[in-house]
Parts: structure tokens; sequence; C-alpha cells
């Protein structure tokens, strides 16, 4: 009978033993049931056969190539379809599966199995695209056929299939990440999907404004090292041949192989997104980073963007231009433009702040916390918020952030302007006052609205002030050069576009057309003082509202 | 000494932005006690279960569940809970057996065997051992309560917390529930029960609360929530010999009657006024001189009385 016993002892599962975690078996047993799997395997069967037998037949019987080339030939398309499989579909999976488990009510109630949160995480992580996996290995057979008969060498396929895992991980907890916080099913997909489309579309060309470490958030620059590898001989030579440019991956004065570099990287984003998974899991309450980990996220990203990109100033190949003389052989000659390094440095600005506000919005307590920390915290005996509990204030964190953000954004533009390509142009520490004026008003004006005003006040202010005055800019500049200027200042609106004015008003280097040469300054200055006041208005309200939550929160309801 | 209450609910608020859910509950539920938690819809009875099931925290107030602090040891407190929430998500793309060896596992119950016969038991105990190899999706709603509820015992919890479990269950499933609820409780389980219907909720608990738009408005035995929640009024029809004129006319002077209706010799009205307020409104009647045929009383059931607490708290 069921209380005639004793209550039952809890076993905690084993972490590494992945095979006898509960969720991961119990999607195995789901997933792996043989009336759905087997016209997945039978696909993926088909297809890879499809792809490594006209390969070869093409380059044996068309082309004449050797048995070894012709293998060769089968090594792309092959891994083009595994990524496919792995990134797309499982991501997909993993992200409409968390979203219905969160839909259902599934996780809530998960919430109570006596399961350590890593636990869960590594289940689901590697449960939920479980077929896809099936899927993947079904491929494998061909693959390691093509790599065996093309007799490409294991230094070249192992870090690809290394970092080809690292990525759909990467991905995969990106669609858990999604999945847990989107609370629409089909929002989650869109969104986790759009953002591995937008990585492999988007984020190459921040690449080509000198954000280099977005690239090595995607599998495209191991991908590329590979390339003379795994292409049939004659197409690898080529490819060897401009390789030799950029052997590796530069991280201030150290160069490490493109896929160390890639893992490094991609492996801080999984730690950061395990981590948050893990708090969630743990507490509904829970905000999804703490202070002191969503700060060294800032710091770690800073660090990553002024290590990829300074090293490539003096040989110029930061500079998107650099690119494009190359590509038409015009490289004798050519010299970056100013406002090239403008516009770059205006970008850095543009990404440290967005950074900053997505920081910001996952620290930034609500008041539900604040009173239920303050309650715990009085009938414990104490009379203040313990200064890493999400309850306390993020303002320090924040401002913390914001420093180090205008600190990397005036290295960053500093090693531009004061490179070879700039002489006689310096950079004074004026410029980085400034940045640190528009880094602090803008994260605290948007800390202290989030905090006092709530999500919904927020995202108003994101709609019309952020976004609004950019569309309404836009068009007035389209439709009339004279209204340029008018379209100039009601841009200077958003604090989106702050940086980049910062960057336009501020460099030496700066040549803007005499129609901007007059309204982009004042309208930066003239902004800048008004979303000073904005946020001071905006901070004393926040004291304000923080010390009336602190003097109601009692431990008994009021 | 006094023992260790198995569920304990001092000044609990649970807000939602500038909405109060549940507002200041007091409660205790000794040991070994059925309490059944009654309300209409919106009363707070879910804040209330999701807060003591861990899932939520309190915006005030403390939890205390067979001596821990829920707040405070969350972790220890998940082990003795047994939480099956209203309309119990159960995953369609599982056959019975799976779902209950997967919890199984996940509470770390053992080996497999073991884990396998405990998901028998639990489910000889909810009366489905003839489901085990069928789909989740293919059963009843009062079947997937009962797997639901065998899937909430299977770690044998100290504090069982059922969120509306016998809603979708037919007459013969809800004495099994009865049945099995009352054994759990012979051998110690603190049983916490909700439900709207207040009758469903008088049949299988020991005790009862009654809460309204998060407050509580009554709790206690059967009869003391009986007693708390009447308010005194009840309607009365009186089947007269003759002179109902002079009846109705003395009648409609007295305060507490009110609604008064007459149809041939027979006058309905609504009395609000205590027994003894009632034996002398007869007592007059009787020495006025007017003749009476019958006499009867007609009280609200637990149903109506809850209906017209709540609209009266919808009215204030």
């Amino acid at each position: 009978m069921i209380t005639e016993k004793q209550p039952i002892k809890f076993v905690r599962i084993e972490l590494l033993k992945i095979w006898i975690n509960p969720i991961f078996r119990r999607y195995c047993q789901s997933r792996l049931r043989f009336r759905g799997l087997g016209l997945a395997l039978l696909v993926s069967l088909l297809i890879s056969g499809f792809i490594f037998f006209i390969s070869r037949a093409i380059g044996l019987d068309r082309m004449h190539a050797s048995v070894s080339d012709a293998a060769r030939g089968a090594i792309i398309p092959l891994f083009i379809f595994q990524a496919l499989i792995l990134f797309v579909l499982g991501t997909a999976q993993v992200s409409g599966g968390m979203t219905a488990e969160t839909d259902e009510g599934v996780i809530v109630y998960q919430r109570l199995i006596p399961m350590r949160p890593i636990s869960k995480v590594l289940g689901y992580l590697f449960g939920l695209p479980i077929r896809e996996y099936a899927m993947f290995f079904v491929t494998l057979p061909f693959t390691i056929c093509a790599l065996w008969q093309g007799m490409v060498s294991p230094s070249v396929w192992v870090p690809l299939y290394v970092v080809f895992f690292s990525s759909s991980l990467t991905y995969h907890l990106t669609g858990l990440v999604t999945g847990t916080v989107v609370k629409n099913r089909r929002w989650a997909f869109l969104i986790s999907i759009g953002l591995v489309f937008c990585l492999y579309t988007i984020v190459p060309q921040m690449a080509r404004f000198g954000l280099v470490f977005f690239k090595y958030l995607t599998i495209t620059p191991v991908f590329q090292e590979s390339l003379s590898g795994i292409l049939p001989t004659a197409a690898g030579a080529i490819v060897a041949t401009g390789q030799n440019l950029a052997p590796e991956a530069k991280f201030f004065n150290l160069g490490f192989p493109e896929a160390v570099f890639t893992i490094f990287c991609q492996g801080g984003l999984i730690l950061t997104f395990i981590t948050m998974l893990c708090r969630r899991w743990s507490k509904a309450e829970f905000l999804l980073l703490g202070k002191v980990w969503a700060t060294c996220v800032f710091a770690f990203v800073q660090i990553l963007l002024l290590g990829n990109a300074i090293p490539l100033i003096d040989s110029g190949n930061i500079f998107p231009s650099r690119e494009i003389s190359k590509l038409i052989l015009e490289s004798t000659g050519w010299v970056p433009k100013a406002s090239e390094a403008v516009a770059m440095s205006g970008v850095y600005g543009l990404v440290t702040l967005l950074l900053l506000f997505m920081l910001t919005r996952i620290i930034t307590p609500s008041t539900d916390n604040q009173i239920r920390e303050w309650r715990r915290v009085r009938k414990l005996g104490g009379s203040a918020l313990p200064v890493l509990a999400d309850a306390s204030s993020a303002f320090g964190w924040i401002i913390v952030m914001a420093l180090l953000g205008a600190s990397g954004w005036y290295i960053f533009t500093q090693s531009l302007v004061e490179s070879r390509w700039f002489s006689g142009h310096d950079v004074s520490l004026t410029v980085l006052m400034i940045f640190i004026l528009v880094m602090i008003s803008s994260g605290m004006a948007f800390h202290a609205l989030l905090e006092t005003k709530g999500g919904r006040a927020l995202g108003m202010a994101i709609i019309f002030i952020g976004i609004v005055p950019l569309m309404v800019g836009v068009v007035l500049s389209t439709s009339n050069d004279r209204l340029i200027p008018a379209a100039v200042w009601i841009v200077g609106i958003s604090p989106i576009s702050a940086p980049v004015y910062a960057s336009a008003s501020l460099l030496s280097i700066s040549e803007l057309p005499l129609n901007l040469a007059r309204s982009v300054p004042r309208a930066f200055c003239f902004w800048q003082l008004v979303s000073l006041f904005v946020s001071f208005y905006l901070v004393a309200q926040l004291r304000r509202s923080r010390k009336i939550i602190a003097k109601n929160a009692l431990p008994k309801p009021p | 000494m006094t023992a260790t209450p198995g569920i304990d609910i001092r000044y609990v608020r649970v807000d939602y932005g500038n909405f109060i859910a549940v507002d200041d509950l007091t409660l205790s539920v000794p040991q070994g006690e059925i309490l059944g938690l009654a309300g209409p819809n919106g009363a707070g009875k879910t804040s209330t279960f999701r807060v003591l099931a861990t899932l939520m925290e309190p915006t005030y107030g403390e939890v205390i569940l067979g001596g821990i602090d829920v707040q405070e040891d969350v972790e220890t407190a998940r082990q003795i809970i047994g939480y099956m929430p209203d309309l119990a998500p159960v995953p369609s793309d599982l056959k019975v057996g799976e779902f209950l060896e997967f919890y199984a596992a996940a509470y770390g119950l053992g080996n497999r065997t073991q884990r396998r016969d405990r998901v028998a038991e639990c489910l000889e105990e909810v009366a489905l051992t003839a489901v085990r190899d069928r789909w989740c999706k293919e059963l009843s709603r009062g079947q997937t309560q009962r797997v639901v509820l065998a899937k909430t015992l299977l770690h044998r919890p100290s504090v069982l917390i059922l969120d509306e479990p016998a809603s979708g269950l037919d007459p013969l499933a809800r004495r099994d529930l009865r049945q099995a609820l009352r054994k759990l409780a012979d051998h110690g389980a603190t049983v916490l029960v909700s439900s709207h219907i207040l009758s469903e909720l008088a049949e299988m608990c020991t005790s009862l609360c009654v809460m309204n738009q998060g407050k509580l408005l009554a709790s206690g035995t059967i009869d003391q929530v009986r007693e708390q929640l009447d308010r005194d009024e009840r309607m009365l029809t009186i089947r007269l010999l003759d002179r109902h004129h002079d009846a109705v006319a003395w009648l409609t002077t007295q305060d507490s009657v009110h609604d008064i209706r007459v149809s041939e010799q027979v006058i309905h009205l609504r009395f609000v006024g205590s027994d003894n307020d009632q034996a002398n409104l007869i007592e007059i009647l009787i020495k006025r001189g007017i003749r009476m045929l019958s006499f009867e009383e007609k009280r609200s059931s637990f149903e109506e009385m809850l209906v017209e607490v709540a609209e009266a708290n919808c009215q204030l």
C-alpha cells in the first residue's frame, strides 16, 4: 500500500551518464519509435546515398577524375545535408518541443522532480533532437566512405566535425532558451530558426564591419579553413593559396587554429545558455542570469570583439572595402576610407549598446522579486538585500557594463583612427568621456524605465522613442534632400542612433557631407543632454520606487 | 508537545501585479487529515496550490510542509510533496506505463524492476492496471486524472496537493478516489483537495475551508463551515386553512420576512433570522388565531450557499 512503507529515498541521477537520464530516455522512447523514425531514416539514407553516388558518378564517369577527387566531390553536399538535419531540423525540434512542454505545463510540473537542473538541461538537449541525431548517423557511412576514399586527413575533418557538433549544441541551446522564454510555440520556432538563419546571413555582414567575433558563432571559419582539404585536389589548391593570407584566428597578439577559437567562443555561449536554463528551471522567479555572470558575459564579448578586431587593423583586413578590393583584384594602392572607420566605430558602439540593453533586460528585477526578497530578508532579521541577489539593484552593475562597453568602444575607435591608415589623427580622452556618457545615459534610462514602469512601458518606449524616429527620419531623408537636416534631428531622438552620431561628431577623421556637418553634432549634443536629464529623472523615480518597496515589504501583508 | 502540522500556511499573499489572488491566508492542517478547499473560479485556490507545491513563491507569508519551510529548503520540501494540477499534462507520445516509469526514474526510485513494481502498485491503487500499455492520448478524462494521481503517488509523498482531482470522474471512480484518499490519510499523509463543488468535497474530506476572491471565508468541520456560511436565510412555505389576508398583513410588517408571494391559501416567503426567530414567528401566527395546515422550511444547499457568498462578495 502506498504509505505503509517509509518515504522513498531519492537517488541522484548521474550527470554524465546521459543514457540513464530519464528525460533523455523518455525522448528516446517517444521519438525513436519505428513508425516515425523509419521514414525519417529512410529519407536520410536515400538522400545521402543519392548525394554520394551521384557525386562519385559525375566525378569518375563524366569528369574522369581520380577516385579520390570523385569521393571528395561528395563531402561538401553531404556536409550541407547534415547541417540541414542538425542545425535546422534539430533546432526547430528543440525549440518547438520545448515550447510545447512549456505550453502544456510539463516544464512547470517537472520542476518538482528532484533531478538537478543541469541533468534536465542535458536530458532535453540530447533527447529532444534524438531523431535528428539518428538521421545524422545514417548519413555517416557515406561521409566516412567519402572521407576514406578521398584520403582526407583527420587533421582536416576532425576539427570540422568537432565544430559542427559544438555549433549544433549552440543552436540547440538557443532553441531551448527560446522555447523556455517565449510563451508562444510558433514564435519560439520562428525566432530560433530566425536566429540560426541570421547567424549565416546577417552576422557575417557584421564581421565585415570589424565585429569579427560574431563569425565564430558559426561553422563558417572552420569550414573555410577546411575547404582546401576536402575539395577535389585542383580546387583545393586554389583555395589553399587564398587561405595563406589568413591561416589562423587572431586574438590580440596570439594566433589560434580557427577550430580552437570557434570552440572557445561557442563554449562561452554554451555555458551562458546552460546557466540561463538551470536558473530558470530551478526556480521560476529567478532571472535568466545573475549580475556577476551577466557582467562577465559583457566583458567576455568585449574582449573577444577587441581581440579579434585589433590585429586585423594594420593589415587592413578589418575594412569592408579591403574585401571588395581583393575580389576585383585591385589590392595595390588600396587605402581605407575615413568614412568606413567612422561607420565601423559607430557600429561597434551600437552593438555594444544593444548588448548592454539585452543584459540590462535580463538582470533588472521585477517589483514582485523585490518584495519577496525584502520579506525574506526581514524574516531572517536582515536590513538590506544581499548585493548579488536577483532582487537587489542592478544599477551598479549596469554602470560597470556601461563603463566596460564605452572603454571597449573607445579602444576600438582609437585603434582604428590612430592606425597607420589615418596618420596624424588621434582620439582624445574627451571622446572616451562622451562615449561613457552615451552608454551610461542610455543604459540608466533603459534600466530605470524597466524597473519602475515595467516591460510594457519599456516596449512602448522602444517603439516610439527607439524605432519610430528612425523610420520617420529615413522616410524624410529619402523623400527630399532639403529635409535631411530635419531627418537628422528626428533620428537623433532614438538612443540607437547615439553611437553612430557620436562617432560621426567626435572623430577627427569624420568627413560628413555639408548638409550633415552642422546638424549631426548639434542634434547629437542636444539629444544627449535631453537623454541625460531624462535618465536622471528616471533614476530618481527608481530610487523612490525602491525605497517605497523596501518600506512596504513587511514580513506580513500590510 | 503538539504534533507538527502537515500543512502550515501563515499570512500568505499572492500578487499578480496589482491583482491580489490570495489575501492573507492562514491555515493549518494536521497530519492525517483531508482538507477540502472550495471556492468559485478565481477564488485563489490554484494560486494557493501552486505556492504549496513550490511552483510559485508567495509575495508575503510562509508555507511550512511537514516542518519544512518551502522557501528556505525547496529541494527537501519537494521530496515530500505530491502535486496533481488541474488539467494535468500527460504526453500524447507515451504509453501509460512509459509515462509512469519516466517519472519513477526521474524521482530516482530504485532499479528498473523496483520502478516497474512501484508503477504497478500505483496503477492498482487507482484501478487502472488494464491501461498500462495504452497510449496516454487514448485515455478518457477520468482515466487521465487517475493516471496523473498514480504518478503523484509514485514517490509516496506525505503531503498531497490535489487540484480538482475528481473532475471528470464517474461516480464509481469518485468512490475509488475517496477510498484511496482515506487510506492515504489513515497512513499519516496530509491531503489538500480542491474543488468548486462543495458537496463533492463534503463526501471525501474530514474538514473544509471556503475561499472567495483570495480570502478565507470559512473553515473547520463540515458542520462548522455550514454554520459559518449559513446566512440564517431560508425559504418558508405556509399552507393556511383560512385568513390568509390577515396573515400576509401581519407578515409584511415583520423585518425578518421578505419576498412574500401568495397563491390561494399558500404563502411563500424568504425568512432571514435565527431558528429562535423562526419559532417565534410560528408561535405568534398561531396566537393570532391563524390556522395552519402545514409549515415547510427549505435551507440553501452547500452549493447555493457558495453562490450566495460569492455573489454577496461581488456586490461589496
